[in-house]
């Protein structure tokens, strides 16, 4: 530190000699938040005009010398607003910076190795900081905190069950059957974010691993920790990323220490889980009853009013617990100048609105930067999570008497189905499932144990006045131990006489690890006015996973092994995949007026057909800021800039598209061979020769800030080819292979994002501003090699409606078999999404929170309500609108739904102790005390007739979103909060 | 300055070197889970072709439920009430609802069918390129694989009234041919076949499964091989080819009805379960699982005394209803879900002779065949006339006791010109006797 305090000092009297003749004097003073008062280190302060500047020190002093006076002094610090105050003499200047509002002063990290300020961004690169993601209210997953935060995203829950189950699409649908979730990197570290099957198909008889209701793995990342999120959603700004960046790419960056006294935080949050929109049970009569069943059940019906006066509400009784949320967080920050630390530990423990399902996640984490000398320094990650989850049976089946709605579809309110007094449950009569006794004896259960380890290692080797080149080496690894246990047992309706028990388990590891080696060099030309950056280098990845399956039927009397079983399954999947890569990019400022970038990556995989064909990937981009002209004069227009930017990126085919494979097959007790998966419908034909799918994007927008970007306005217009799109299409079965994989199409995505935020208010007492933002995306298929067909595994066939690919059309429509035509009955996409958010802080103590997201237009396919139709419990049958719904043919029409809403998405209100309260309470051991309450899916205003309308009942992959089958209903959360600072 | 830009350029191009040198080679992927098929293309060894033989044996068993629901559900002869609503409303034409060209009742057997036909090919080409066996062993997995093949698109043709035969090469499909067409050429195969099996000497290369013991040598298998070519002759209206194939195979009169090769399940990995087997419901245990319930007509039109409707259907304890639909009985042809399925049974070669003699008009010789039939289910011999359309009838009505749920039904009355002749249960049901050719074949 002294020495390059030294250093620094040597260079700002060189550079300050020759005004040595004019006058000079210091300025000092104390910077700190204006929040709370606490001393700000780092903040740079600058001599307007000049290239001379200092920083605050750990106590948050400054000293800066001032050679001419009059003179403007620019304070500015990451997170924090710039001010500018004019001086005209030696003084102590104590300076209160607020935070900032508009980020535009934030850096955004554009290349693998380097970033760039918000303000000179080509891209419309969003981030979200860790108060917009928790600040509001308990999360417990990543991608579900992402909701209105991000314009571009459009985000699905496949359950509602705790622990998530969440799909981002960024800029609609790039890839269909590769991986059209985006890239995720922690801290350097790519992410494994896979939903892992359990094998519960077996037992419940749904049709395929997406149907089984898993979770997506960024549920074992703990939002809290997190300090940004950024969101490459395009091809122009992922192009760095090549060919795994076509779904874009969300980088994420954890939390780091703080050099200065150790900050010690706790947190507590308790809330609770319930329901948020109960459909209600058919308001039946004698009459509704015979005229739907027979003059039987009238009498079984009657017998139980007779009995109890009511019916049995089973929705209220499997999906009405109110389950108790903690989460309890400690975490340090602290350092010195060589050393910085973050050290944070967090417990969520959540149950869901079913009894005996639940989510609980321990994350421990260690963030660690330390400077060996002024040559080299290094930042190690590393992340510890232990998550379980029980997410129980919903969603689609056959036969397996196990899905909640499934079998409430079919379940008559007057058939008493709690145990008796010796603990047996009854049969259904009219299904072949008890929901209470699946409730409390059947387990789906998982526990993942995971350690992310990253790892960056920079080193300086060479530093001059216009000169710095340093080499950066960083990595990690990604190792996730997942098990799986699914359990019915042997009394479950459906498994006596069949199978006679079930028993699941799964042990699955995932491992991945990814490596880069880059070389940046900063050249200072031009006298200072050109500043370029010059970066390249190579990356590599690796991903391996092994997935084992053992399955055991007709059980001992109570047993769980998969010992205890007569008929014993085991399956073996496993996968192994390489990528390399080198890219180089340069980067060029003038001025602050024109930035423009120019790169190229090449990328080979495994998994494309020839895995040693190089892929180029370009990039390039331009952003121009008329604001800093010279020339600009325009005083309330304080940013201005217009920006333009092109890129590619690729996606390789999913493993396994590159060969055709035999199936174990066997009878008798002799192995056989078959092409395809035994028991399974599915024969896949390879294709050797599979390219990946590549995207080129342009990207157009401006940027506007006016009144000291007070108010700044993004907007931006996107178009998205995506060429070569890997699809798997139904073969004609009489080939003997059902599905290929391969480059058949093209699609284009195009769209508008649109961001405005306004600091309303910024006074002593009131701060309030407020962002809005708007965006939409349409999509079409410009090319498709092969006839129209319907998507495998997305849907339920044209007779139900399903995912329809053909030319000219959106890639997102639904289609079903009308009166034997195929005809478009809707289509998953919205017309347009927005959101309002609000943050207001009164009187430094209260701060008030509320978004509110609208989604307008998009249908989806309510198939729950063929199911509940079929079982006469629909709630609105007693109705003539619900019977004339009943007399029409049971397709895809009479099922698609309006699926747009309005939703108060997150809401809180906060309390700060004033510092005088907390010092008074609790002496100056205590920094700081908050509390609050919040709220999660607080209202929703819908025509949609179900749960929700963000629903998939295959999961997050693939075109998934917009098809309902009995889903886990979504929750209402309610929170309170308590926030220490030592 | 120069210095330090040729110190940078020197870095960069080593740099560069480096990246070079590091960007090793990526290895292609091989599956880590499964043999590769064209590895059995060329000199697939013994044990290859062995594994072959029974994916065979086991891809026959494809498709075989939704086979004999969706056409007993299209012929009157029972319901599934199951999870899928499809199963009551579609296949019965619910307020006029057309067969769906993409969904499982259309698609799950023509798959089924055809990937046991896939296989039967590449055993054929496998054992036509390999050196590691004789030609004699060659010709017994040839003969074997063109039996299963033609009796696999036999049963394509009972549902769909069409197939495609010329599907070898999956980048070159031949034609959808229509019945007649595509009977021919199956015959023909059937013929080939045996040709291929006399050829075979003394026994087989290969181990087949105790569902065909007694059908395991060139010799049996062939008399099997001779009983699916007078089906086919039947079903092409040539009674006199019939009668000749029927003394070449184990066709006996005076036999056990049981006799001939089966489908066996097992429920191990890799294994199948009986899919038409149901449990069944008790008292205790009413309605439980899904259902295959017998349609009323079944019960109710059947002779006084049948057996078979005794020994097939049991009451149900709770006749509920779904879909607006019901039936007192249910059904008890398998006892367990590990259960045999008769591919081709002594009793239905009875069956296809007595077809077969009214077709060559040996109608004593029908008469006698059906009552054969008729003793052996307790009924009295037949009292109709000895006509041609009398016998035909009273042919059709044993077949539909004999075959109940065999996947028949439908068939029969379509070939026969009969459809018209079903129930129609709930006001606006259609009768489809065929179904539709799937969507992905791209007609």
């Amino acid at each position: 530190m002294k020495k390059t305090l030294l250093k620094k000092v040597f260079l700002w009297l060189f550079l300050a000699l020759p005004f040595l003749a004019f006058s000079q004097a210091t300025v000092r003073g104390y910077i700190q938040d204006e929040l709370d008062g606490t001393p700000l280190p780092g903040v740079n302060v600058v001599i307007k005009g000049t290239t001379t500047g200092t920083t605050s020190d750990f106590d948050g002093n400054y000293e800066i010398t001032v050679n001419n006076f009059p003179a403007t002094l620019v304070f500015s610090s990451l997170g924090f607003e710039t001010r500018e105050i004019r001086i005209t003499d030696a003084t102590t200047l104590n300076v209160t910076l607020a935070e900032s509002a508009t980020g535009l002063d934030e850096v955004v990290i554009t290349g693998l190795a380097t970033s760039v300020k918000r303000e000179n961004l080509a891209n419309a690169v969003s981030t979200v900081s860790t108060q917009e993601l928790v600040g509001t209210t308990s999360q417990s997953t990543v991608d579900g905190a992402l909701y209105g935060k991000v314009p571009g995203v459009n985000i699905t829950a496949s359950s509602g069950a705790p622990g998530g189950g969440f799909a981002l699409r960024l800029r609609g649908v790039s890839s269909i059957n590769g991986n059209n979730q985006p890239l995720i990197i922690v801290d350097g570290v790519y992410y494994n974010n896979v939903e892992v099957p359990s094998g519960l198909r077996f037992a419940s008889g749904a049709n395929r691993e997406n149907e089984e209701n898993s979770s997506n793995r960024l549920a074992d990342l703990d939002p809290n920790d997190i300090q940004n999120v950024e969101v490459l959603k395009g091809s122009s700004a992922a192009a760095i990323y090549g060919q795994r960046g076509n779904a874009g790419v969300i980088i994420i960056t954890t939390k780091r220490g703080k050099s200065g006294k150790t900050k010690i935080s706790f947190s507590q949050d308790l809330g609770s889980n319930k329901i948020a929109n109960p459909l209600g049970i058919r308001p039946w009569t004698g009459d509704s009853v015979e005229a739907t069943f027979d003059a039987g059940e009238r009498a079984k019906f009657d017998a139980t009013i007779a009995e109890r006066g009511s019916l049995y509400n089973f929705e209220d009784i499997i999906y009405g617990e109110t389950g108790f949320i903690t989460e309890t967080r400690l975490n340090a920050t602290g350092g010195n100048e060589k050393t910085k630390f973050y050290v944070g530990g967090a417990y969520r423990d959540e149950d869901g609105i079913i009894k005996n399902t639940g989510f609980d996640r321990l994350s421990l984490r260690t963030n660690l930067e330390h400077r060996i000398s002024d040559v080299f320094d290094f930042t190690t990650t590393t992340n510890f999570t232990r998550s379980n989850s029980s997410r129980s049976f919903t969603g689609n089946e056959n036969e397996g008497g196990l899905s909640y709605g499934y079998t409430l579809a079919f379940t008559r309110p007057w058939n008493n189905l709690f145990p008796d007094a010796n603990g047996n449950y009854p049969n259904n009569p009219n299904y072949p499932g008890n929901p209470i006794f699946v409730r409390d004896n059947a387990r789906n259960d998982d526990t993942n144990n995971r350690i992310v380890q990253g790892l960056a290692l920079n080193t300086n080797i060479l530093t001059t006045d216009v000169n710095r080149v340093k080499l950066v080496l960083s990595g990690g690894f990604d190792y996730l131990a997942n098990e799986t246990n699914v359990y019915v047992p042997e009394t479950h309706q459906a498994q006596i006489g069949g199978q006679g028990g079930f028993v699941a388990v799964g042990k699955n590891n995932f491992t991945q690890f990814n490596t880069q080696a880059i070389a940046v060099w900063d050249h200072d030309a031009m006298g200072g006015d050109l500043g370029l950056t010059s970066q390249a280098g190579l990356t590599y990845l690796s991903q391996e996973s092994n997935l084992v399956n053992s399955r055991g039927s007709l059980l001992a009397a109570g047993q769980t092994s998969v010992d205890q079983s007569v008929n014993q399954v085991i399956d073996q999947n496993r996968t192994e995949e390489e990528d390399f890569g080198f890219f180089a990019q340069v980067e060029g400022n003038y001025k602050d007026q024109f930035i423009a970038t120019l790169g190229y990556r090449m990328d080979k995989s495994s998994r494309n057909g020839d895995p040693n064909k190089f892929y180029g990937f370009p990039k390039a981009s331009l952003a121009v800021n008329f604001n800093n002209f010279d020339f600009w004069g325009v005083e309330d227009i304080s940013q201005l800039k217009l920006r333009i930017a092109y890129g590619e990126t690729g996606n390789p085919a999913g493993f396994g598209a590159t060969f055709t494979s035999f199936g174990a097959n066997n009878i008798g007790g002799n192995i056989g061979q078959s092409v395809g998966i035994s028991g399974e419908g599915l024969a896949a034909k390879g294709d050797p020769d599979v390219e990946p799918e590549t995207a080129k994007e342009i990207e157009m927008g401006f940027d506007l800030g006016l009144f000291q970007n007070r108010i700044t306005f993004e907007a931006t217009y996107y178009n998205k080819q995506v060429k070569d799109l890997i699809l798997t299409r139904a073969l004609p079965a009489s080939t003997g292979f059902t599905q290929e994989t391969t480059n058949l199409a093209d699609l284009r995505n195009k769209g508008v994002e649109l961001g405005l935020k306004w600091d309303v208010l910024s006074n002593q007492n009131v701060r309030w501003n407020t962002g809005v933002l708007f965006y939409l995306n349409r999509s079409e298929i410009t090319r498709l090699d092969v006839p129209a067909f319907p998507q495998p595994g997305a849907g339920f066939g044209l007779g139900l409606g399903t995912f329809f690919i053909e030319e000219g059309k959106p890639v997102t429509q639904l289609v079903g078999n009308i009166d034997g035509v195929q005809t478009q009955v809707g289509n998953v996409e919205p017309d347009f999404q927005m959101a309002f958010s609000n943050n207001l802080t009164l009187f430094k103590q209260f701060d008030v929170l509320f978004l509110l997201q609208w989604k307008q237009g998009g249908e989806n396919l309510n198939l729950s309500t063929f199911l509940t139709d079929l079982g006469g419990v629909t709630p609105d049958l007693e109705t003539a609108e619900g019977q004339a719904r009943l007399a029409t043919p049971a397709n895809a029409l009479r099922f698609v739904e309006p699926a747009g809403y309005v939703r108060l998405r997150e809401a809180a209100i906060y309390y700060r102790l004033p510092t005088q309260t907390v010092n008074n309470i609790f002496g100056e051991t205590v920094e700081g005390v908050k509390f609050g309450f919040s709220g999660r899916n607080i209202f929703t205003i819908t025509d949609y007739s179900s749960y929700d309308p963000e629903v998939s009942v295959n999961g997050g992959a693939g075109l998934s979103s917009g098809i309902e089958v009995t889903p886990f209903p979504s929750s209402r959360q309610f929170y309170f909060h308590l926030n220490v600072n030592f | 300055m120069k210095n330090i830009i040729k110190k940078i350029t020197t870095l960069a191009w080593t740099f560069s070197i480096l990246v070079i040198v590091y960007s090793c080679t990526i290895d292609e992927v091989q599956d880590p889970d499964g043999p590769s098929v064209s590895g059995v293309q060329q000199n697939a060894s013994k044990g290859q072709l062995n594994e072959l033989v029974v994916g065979i044996e086991s891809t026959i068993r494809n498709g075989l439920g939704t086979e004999v629901t969706a056409s007993g559900t299209m012929a009157r002869e029972l319901y599934l009430f199951d999870a899928d609503p499809r199963n009551t409303g579609d296949l019965l034409g619910k307020d006029g609802i057309p067969l769906d060209n993409n969904s499982f009742y259309s698609t799950q057997q023509w798959n089924g069918n055809y990937r046991a036909t896939k296989n039967a090919n590449l055993l054929i080409e496998a054992a036509s390129n390999t050196e590691f066996v004789t030609d004699a062993e060659s010709n017994g997995y040839i003969g074997f694989a063109k039996t299963m093949q033609a009796y696999e698109l036999i049963q394509i043709l009972k549902s769909y009234d069409r197939a495609r035969l010329d599907v070898a090469d999956p980048d070159n499909l031949g034609p959808i041919l229509d019945f007649n067409e595509a009977l021919a050429q199956i015959r023909a195969l059937l013929d080939e076949a045996q040709g291929n099996l006399s050829s075979t000497g003394g026994s087989f290369a290969f181990p087949l499964s105790s569902g065909f013991s007694g059908f395991d040598t060139p010799a049996t298998f062939t008399q099997f091989n001779r009983a699916v070519a007078a089906l086919a002759a039947v079903y092409a209206g040539d009674g006199t080819s019939a009668l000749t194939a029927l003394t070449g195979s184990y066709f006996d009169l005076g036999g056990a009805l049981d006799l001939g090769p089966n489908h066996i399940f097992g429920l191990g990995g890799g294994d199948q379960a009986n899919p038409v087997f149901r449990v069944p419901s008790t008292p205790e245990n009413v309605n439980n699982g899904d259902q295959i319930i017998v349609h009323d007509s079944w019960i109710n039109e059947a002779e006084a005394g049948d057996t078979r409707v005794a020994s097939k259907a049991a009451p149900r304890p709770d006749p509920s209803t779904q879909d607006g639909l019901t039936g007192t009985h249910e059904t008890r042809l398998y006892a367990t879900n590990v259960s045999d399925v008769e591919i081709l049974r002594n009793e239905e070669l009875i069956l296809l002779y007595a077809e077969a003699s009214i077709l060559a008009n040996n109608l004593q010789d029908a008469e006698d065949a059906l009552n054969t039939i008729r003793t052996s289910a307790s009924l009295p011999n037949y009292a109709g006339a000895q006509t041609a359309d009398a016998l035909t009838t009273e042919l059709l009505n044993q077949r539909r006791y004999s075959l109940w749920s065999e996947n028949h039904r439908m068939f029969d009355l379509r070939r026969y010109g009969l459809s018209s002749t079903l129930p129609i249960d709930r006001a606006g049901d259609q009768v489809y006797n065929v179904l539709p050719v799937p969507l992905s074949e791209n007609e």
